[in-house]
């Protein structure tokens, strides 16, 4: 089969980006501004193109593939090259159920990204980073090799950092090193672990893809299939104690990206300063590169180390979860409400996780997916606020309804879904993980009160979106209240590429909220054959549902 | 491996075996001359007649273009590069260089070359690029781009590099200590000269004073311990060394022990070791730019190949199962050099500084390596891995070395420009370069990422074989040993381990000062004065950008370069 990835789905946006980069970087001023249309229009193209060819493949327009019944371990479209062969390190690319549905939100949202932020300044330089992010984002979802991975998990970091940086708020100096600094001390620390991993391979069984320096191999398929041979009822690969230090340190690098209660206190900084474009993909999809990570690495390789530190994970879960949601009650700027949330539900994938049921992991590879669209509703929301309004105060101004009826609708539907309404995406995953949680609980005896959390959660999100909707959207009647920062000039409503982009993400989110089997039967399927290949064999008396 | 070649100097295969040090030894020989050629006439005595000699006088107007040494510079030390990588790809044949009576006295093979590559690399560039920068007022001044030192002065600097070079690459030849010294003296003397070069700014002949002053203290205690390794063994030869080494029980150590701690001492400080780094900070910033690169990336490199001779030949691990008599004493120094550069360069201001604290950081890294290596027989279990593993680290730490004059270098000569314009003792200097040349801004981002290791640039490669390098010595075998059933625990490894661990923190710290660079450029408005287009000088940005390139394709493609540096780390001991 054709290599549909390499070079269309990375190579692509990067180079084409690049190059544009290095184009309006050498023309003077003026030039840049006039360049800035057609640019714009260039980079929507592109990133349609992108779209394109994932909507394709999942339409198995380039080739027989079935997405669902991939098995664990298994995937499409791969393909490998040799890169730095005296390391064991190949450009690998692959999809499966987990990174297939990733790698199609990325694309996804890039064109509604572009759209929804149609009229930011400097667009000759700010669309191409767009486009980048899109391109080193998909690059992550992509790779089947440790070393390419962490490249690219890296790689993400740059472009994310000039966007926070060059189009952020006032405080965007302070905002986009913490950013930079926070996921790269937890990166390197993983890096640490995947070095120990690689060469705590046994080098006298010949390796496939070994490096000729070292015997070992970076491959992610090769490493899989080792871990799950030696996985067994009783039996660690690596060993317990190994296995445990690595799982940890793993884990560290995922839980400061996904981010996770108390590693979570870059995000409303980040997001808060973030351009509208930087916080929709951040949101959207840079936050789900933890959650996949999990599912890739530690959870593939150590499932007894998942055992093992399952309930410190419910804690943390829980913990994201319930403070996530309790901290927005207070929040007074919209934007960091909107951050605050997205902890929280993070917390939602990662009590899917600890659950260890099938049902679990698939509501939190849905809730992965589900969030990528809503949260990009919220964070297009919060920037037309800020766009027309100037201020971010939840306070600032009164019946929005009367005003400006399509930033009020948009706002009352995208916090809607986000809060979980039935027949919205973000529904289905909620609904999954409560069920998961309820058979987890049965299953192992644990105490009922584990589902205080999610309970009060439910009620207390609602409360805080529906508190910030009264105050905004309805309250003043008839006597409407423009924000003081307007100055009495007439209050806009949403521009028409705005309102656009809030019709797709607002349709994509009904859709998969009526129709989740669309994206929901690959990821089951895909949970169920890495529950029975993984987690059954090292649970001897596993009495839970499937 | 070829064999052998033995010759005397000046016999038959002589020049064919020394083409870069020749071409060196006659390029400073142009750089006298050919500056001085002029009308000079010479009167036979007795008579009118005036003979022309051309030496002297009223110079040509060619030979009077300030210019002139800097191109004759460069292209002596490209041309030396260029032998260099010329024969590496006829394959190198290993040619020692014996005395009258037998002695090694140096040695030709793909570790001392590869070191050359780096030394004639850096320094080449760094003449190329100070072509149009040598200002009669130094650092800070404000002038006219035309306005150079005269021929004279500049052959001076010129001369200065080309004998830096020479005595950095008999450093890495050296088998013999007298002829290491000698080389490492003709550099470092070279090296003063050029750090006080700008005589007439204070700071530069403070910053030349101190680095003079510390530098030979350092020289005087190393040349102290050399001699003393010459008592206890009577030869000055590194094999017979050695021996002496492997053969002496440890109770009748404490002689040698002392004169390679010395040794240490003067090596260290070259290196830029904590605690003998403190004139490395004020040597840097008070040096012109393209100098104070130099000092981070060549000189460094020839600290580094002192140490790794005194280390792994003359005082090699044990060959039996224990490790290295050095080891605790050499990790708890990478450990304190790599975290106290790195806490010093958050807090320094001053962009060269910061970059100074930043190469002591790096040297930690380096000595953190070498730790490695010296752990590499800690188990008797683990020795049929341990000489590749041993390799492995030595390549990352040549790896290291070479791809460092990218990336260090280029950020110096970045500076470099900023500095022909005005002073650059403060990092808001550097305010708005994003708007005043963003290309230039973009290569100083992607030097300052490089050297904090972010993928995919060069540094992030380099820093990784270096860790890999520690995790396979500290893991060793074990691999094996549990697909057999083995049963281990994070304490069985190696502790070199945690100095990856300490490493890998060290880079998350050093992520604070670097990314601040970053965000000077492209976030503060340029300070007063400096809102205009910057110097020009195309010589400068080229060789900016050859780093730039270089940075990138050896991050991304770097496996010939990387198979080039493992060749010359199996060269450095055949026993491995």
């Amino acid at each position: 089969m054709q290599d549909w990835i390499s070079l269309p789905l990375v190579g692509f946006p990067l180079i084409s980006s690049l190059l544009l980069l290095v184009f309006v970087s050498n023309v003077s001023e003026s030039m840049r501004n006039k360049l800035s249309d057609p640019i714009r229009m260039a980079c929507l193209v592109f990133s349609l193109i992108l779209l394109g060819i994932t909507t394709g493949m999942f339409f198995q327009y380039f080739g027989d593939v079935s997405w669902e019944g991939i098995g664990f371990n298994q995937y499409e479209y791969s393909h490998r090259y040799t890169w730095i062969e005296s390391l064991g390190i190949h450009w690998t690319v692959g999809l499966d159920a987990l990174s297939f549905p990733m790698v199609w939100l990325t694309t996804f949202l890039l064109p509604v990204t572009i759209v929804a932020t149609w009229n930011e300044k400097n667009g000759a330089t700010y669309f191409p980073i767009v486009l980048a992010m899109g391109g080193a984002l998909i690059g992550v979802f992509v790779a089947l090799d440790l070393f390419m991975f962490y490249v690219f998990w890296e790689l993400t970091l740059i472009p994310m950092f000039f966007l926070i940086l060059m189009w952020g708020g006032a405080d965007r100096k302070y905002a986009s090193q913490k950013f930079f600094i926070y996921t790269f001390t937890a990166s390197v620390v993983m890096l640490l672990g995947l070095v120990t991993l690689y060469f705590f391979q046994d080098p006298g069984n010949p390796l496939d893809y070994a490096g000729s320096m070292t015997g070992r191999s970076f491959d992610i398929p090769t490493i899989t299939q080792h871990a799950l041979a030696e996985n067994s009822n009783g039996n660690w690969y690596l060993g317990a104690n190994i296995q445990k230090v690595l799982f940890a340190m793993l884990m560290l690098g995922f839980l400061v990206k996904l981010p996770a209660v108390p590693f979570h206190t870059w995000l409303p900084d980040a997001h808060v300063q973030a351009p509208t474009g930087g916080s929709m993909l951040l949101a959207g999809v840079m936050l789900k590169m933890g959650a996949y990570g999990m599912f890739r690495l530690p959870i593939s390789l150590f499932p007894h180390a998942l055992e093992y530190f399952q309930l410190a994970l419910m804690i943390i879960g829980m913990v994201s979860l319930v403070w996530g949601a309790i901290v927005c009650l207070g929040q007074t700027n919209l934007k960091k409400m909107v951050a605050y949330s997205s902890v929280s539900h993070m917390g939602v994938i990662l009590i899917g996780i600890a659950t260890m049921q099938p049902m679990g992991w698939a509501a939190a590879l849905f809730m992965m997916f589900a969030h990528g669209i809503i949260s990009p509703m919220l964070f297009a929301v919060c920037g037309a606020f800020k766009h027309h309004y100037h201020s971010m105060e939840i306070g600032a101004m009164r019946g929005m309804a009367k005003h400006s009826p399509w930033i009020a609708t948009s706002m009352m539907f995208a916090w809607m879904a986000s809060l979980g309404l039935p027949l919205l995406a973000g529904f289905v995953a909620e609904v999954m993980m409560l069920i998961a949680l309820w058979y987890f609980i049965e299953a192992n005896g644990w105490s009922v009160f584990w589902m205080v959390g999610p309970a009060i959660v439910l009620a207390v999100t609602a409360a805080y979106y529906l508190w910030s909707m009264q105050r905004t959207i309805f309250e003043g009647g008839d006597e409407t209240q423009p924000p003081a920062s307007l100055h009495g000039e007439p209050v806009p409503d949403l521009a028409s590429p705005e309102k656009l982009a809030m019709l797709i993400l607002a349709a994509f989110t009904i859709l998969f909220g009526v129709m989740p089997w669309i994206g929901l039967d690959m990821m089951h399927d895909w949970t169920k054959q890495i529950f029975e290949g993984l987690i059954l064999p090292i649970l001897g008396d596993f009495n839970g549902g499937i | 491996m070829s064999n052998l070649t033995e010759i005397e100097p000046f016999s038959e295969g002589f020049v064919e075996a020394m083409g870069p040090e020749l071409i060196l030894f006659a390029g400073m020989l142009l750089l006298i001359i050919v500056p001085n050629l002029g009308q000079g006439t010479f009167r036979i005595p007795g008579t009118q007649v005036r003979l022309p000699w051309l030496l002297g006088g009223k110079r040509f107007e060619f030979t009077s273009d300030p210019r002139l040494p800097a191109w004759l510079a460069t292209l002596t030390l490209g041309g030396a590069f260029f032998n260099v990588l010329y024969t590496f790809s006829q394959g190198l044949d290993r040619v020692a260089i014996v005395s009258e009576s037998g002695k090694q006295l140096l040695l030709i093979n793909g570790f001392s070359r590869i070191f050359e590559l780096i030394f004639f690399g850096a320094l080449a560039l760094a003449a190329f690029s100070s072509m149009n920068r040598l200002r009669v007022n130094g650092v800070g001044s404000k002038i006219s781009e035309t306005e150079l030192f005269n021929n004279r002065r500049q052959a001076d600097f010129y001369i200065l590099m080309v004998t830096c070079a020479l005595g950095m690459s008999v450093v890495a030849l050296a088998q013999d200590l007298f002829v290491l010294f000698i080389g490492l003296e003709l550099a470092s003397f070279s090296t003063y000269v050029l750090v006080a070069f700008l005589k007439e700014s204070k700071v530069g002949v403070e910053s030349g004073m101190k680095y003079f002053i510390v530098g030979s203290v350092a020289s005087g205690v190393g040349l102290y311990g050399l001699s003393m390794l010459y008592l206890w063994a009577g030869s000055l030869q590194f094999d017979v060394l050695a021996t002496a080494f492997a053969t002496t029980s440890s109770t009748d150590m404490a002689l040698p022990l002392i004169g390679i701690g010395f040794v240490l001492v003067g090596f260290g400080f070259k290196v830029s070791a904590a605690p003998f780094h403190f004139a490395a900070p004020d040597a840097y910033a008070g040096a012109i730019s393209p100098v104070a690169g130099v000092l981070a990336t060549a000189s460094k490199a020839m600290g580094m190949i002192g140490l790794v001779r005194m280390l792994l030949i003359v005082a090699a691990p044990e060959t039996g199962d224990g490790s290295a008599i050095w080891l605790v004493c050499l990790g708890v120094l990478a450990a304190v050099t790599m975290t106290w550069g790195n806490l010093a360069a958050l807090g320094s201001d001053n962009p060269k500084r910061m970059l100074a604290y930043s190469s002591v950081a790096h040297a930690g890294y380096m000595l953190a390596a070498l730790t490695a290596v010296g752990a590499w027989n800690w188990d008797a279990a683990v020795s049929g891995d341990a000489g590749a593993a041993a390799v492995a680290v030595m390549t990352a730490v040549i790896f290291h070395l070479l791809v460092l004059v990218a990336f260090k270098l280029g950020a110096f000569l970045v500076l470099s420009i900023l500095e022909s314009e005005g002073d650059v003792s403060r990092l808001s200097s550097l305010g708005g370069l994003a708007k005043r040349e963003p290309l230039l801004a973009v290569s100083m981002f992607i030097f300052m990422i490089s050297l904090a290791g972010v993928p995919p640039m060069a540094g992030f490669l380099s820093k990784l074989l270096v860790i890999m390098g520690i995790v396979r010595v500290a893991v060793g075998d074990m691999g094996a040993e549990l697909a057999d059933g083995g049963i281990y625990a994070l304490g069985d490894m190696h502790w070199v381990w945690w100095l990856a661990l300490l490493m890998v923190l060290n880079s998350a710290i050093s992520m604070f000062y670097y990314l601040r660079v970053g965000v000077v450029m492209f976030f503060d408005e340029p300070e007063e004065g400096r809102e205009g287009p910057l110097p020009s000088g195309w010589q400068v940005r080229a060789a900016i950008f050859a780093c730039v390139l270089t940075t990138l394709i050896i991050g991304v493609a770097g496996d010939a370069v990387l198979r080039l540096c493992e060749m010359a780390a199996q060269s450095l001991n055949y026993d491995w």
